[in-house]
């Protein structure tokens, strides 16, 4: 069986967010996971974007979700640059949230065995140098 | 076509600072959300996109799609004028010439930079850095697995594209010599995962190299006797299929709207194409075209590959010079290798890989990994020889 890598050693700078995305970063801090929502189109987004995806306006606010969702697709990377590379196998994969959202993460405490295409996850935070986390997912047992 | 077939029906400007504390993508958005209430025209009437070049934006070779990614706009025209200064009034004459082509009926013109402001220049996928995400590879990887869920996936199908490819690269003396040694579908499989289920053997290996053609006028050609050409007769693009949707199906791409398109313009229909040049980066990306331009339906073209032979002399040619993958991918320009040899083929000069019909030729290109979807551009052209 593959021993998969959680990444959690790899050495990740901090986050150099867009103007228009520093409230998701900000909230890391304290774990906590926030959508934009479109006032308009009453919707969720992601990634952080400077407009409504539909409405094209900027009619925007940011709401606190739980951050659980299940696996929409995955792959193992076992190639990779730096600073990743000598930490391969490790997952990569699109999270759905409960919002219907994709989030793109690496997912940890998931034996390969694990891992499929459904399975529930819910956050798990890596911290990042500046006192921000980034936001990974386990299996949601 | 007389320029005045084309009017400017809304203008905006954001306030003019020393230095920006916001992103140039928000400047963006700040034109868009204005140009859109003085013109009570909606986002999604928007189907073209031109923009001035960009110091903040001058690293992106894919500025123009990750500005529409940004603003979310699904486009059938897009691209960057980069001709310094002149590029904003460039941007309309060309905005006017692709609304005269058809490509567009509603583009917007947008001219934003942040050259000041040190700080906004970068323009990594800042997204995909935490995740160690080796770009095409980890795309395609999550793409196949996703792509597998739903329909199942033979990966003998796919090593037969492989093969196909592999030997027309070894009739190829232009391929890159690395490259020009047959495999066999064992080989295919057996080649080592790099981002699973993405082997070694479905992935582009970057080369140096380049390609290119010269075009005139139809009627210029003949008053100068040009006996061979070879003519587009449809053409069509997508950029940002499905964009305003968070979550879309990432087996649908955008070659699904733009090869109905080109194919009503060149009245023909799948069954009809002499031989196929796809954009490949990754062999599923031609299956996938198979299904999304009509030769199969979709969630079928493992089927559909099984069905038919792809080499040169067999019932529906593929890239008859070995294809990136195994011609090698000359950076960007690489799509021009699918592109020539299809124009090639045409005037008739393949030597010992030459198809036997040349009545028609399919190319088609794939541009842009955007976050968590398929491809960003999907573009297909449909080439007939003029004799």
């Amino acid at each position: 069986m593959t021993a998969l890598n959680d990444t959690l050693d790899v050495p990740r700078e901090a986050p150099k967010p867009r103007t228009f995305a520093g409230p998701f970063w900000e909230a890391t801090r304290e774990k906590k996971v926030l959508l934009q929502y479109d006032r308009r189109d009453g919707s969720y987004q992601f990634p952080p974007r400077p407009t409504g995806m539909r409405s094209g306006r900027r009619d925007l606010e940011w709401r606190e979700v739980s951050g659980k969702g299940k696996i929409f697709t995955f792959t193992v990377a076992r190639r990779a640059r730096e600073p990743f590379r000598g930490h391969e196998p490790f997952l990569i994969a699109m999270v759905t949230l409960d919002e219907g959202v994709n989030v793109m993460a690496n997912i940890v405490n998931c034996p390969l065995d694990d891992m499929a295409i459904g399975v529930r996850v819910k956050p798990f935070w890596a911290p990042l140098p500046d006192g921000t986390h980034l936001l990974m997912f386990e299996p949601d047992r | 076509m007389a320029w005045h077939d084309c009017a400017v029906v809304a203008y905006a400007e954001t306030k003019i600072v020393e230095k920006s504390d916001r992103d140039v993508f928000e400047l963006g958005a700040e034109i868009l959300e204005s140009l859109l209430d003085r013109s009570g025209v909606e986002k999604a009437e928007i189907d073209g996109l031109v923009l001035s070049s960009s110091m903040t934006g001058a690293g992106n070779p894919f500025w123009s799609q990750a500005t529409a990614d940004q603003l979310a706009l699904e486009l059938d025209f897009c691209q960057t004028v980069d001709i310094g200064g002149c590029s904003p009034a460039g941007a309309l004459a060309r905005a006017c010439m692709a609304i005269d082509a058809g490509l567009a009926t509603t583009v917007l013109c947008l001219f934003a930079d942040t050259q000041a402001s040190a700080n906004n220049r970068r323009v990594t996928q800042d997204l995909t850095q935490f995740v160690g995400y080796l770009g095409p590879p980890a795309a395609f990887g999550l793409l196949s697995r996703r792509y597998e869920h739903q329909f199942g996936l033979d990966y003998t199908a796919l090593g037969k594209l492989a093969v196909a490819q592999r030997g027309h690269a070894v009739l190829n003396e232009l391929a890159c010599e690395k490259l020009r040694r047959p495999i066999t579908v064992d080989d295919y499989l057996g080649s080592r995962m790099i981002a699973d289920p993405i082997r070694l053997l479905d992935s582009v290996m970057v080369c140096d190299g380049g390609s290119g053609l010269l075009v005139m006028g139809r009627r210029n050609a003949e008053k100068r006797g040009f006996t061979r050409c070879v003519v587009p007769i449809g053409y069509a693009e997508r950029t940002n299929h499905r964009a305003s949707e968070n979550i879309v199906d990432v087996t649908e791409t955008g070659h699904l709207a733009a090869g109905r398109r080109a194919f009503a313009q060149a009245g023909l229909t799948p069954a009809q194409i002499a031989s196929f040049h796809p954009y490949d980066d990754f062999i599923i990306a031609i299956m996938m075209q198979l299904e999304m331009l009509g030769f199969c339906k979709q969630g079928q073209g493992c089927d559909f590959v099984k069905a038919h032979d792809f080499t040169h002399t067999g019932d529906l040619p593929l890239n008859t010079g070995g294809g990136q993958i195994s011609a090698g991918q000359c950076g960007l320009a690489g799509g021009g290798t699918n592109l020539v040899e299809a124009v090639r083929q045409l005037f008739g000069e393949g030597g010992p890989r030459q198809v036997k019909d040349t009545r028609n030729a399919l190319v088609t290109g794939i541009g842009g990994i955007p976050y968590g979807r398929n491809w960003t551009s999907s573009a297909v052209m449909i080439l007939t020889p003029d004799a």
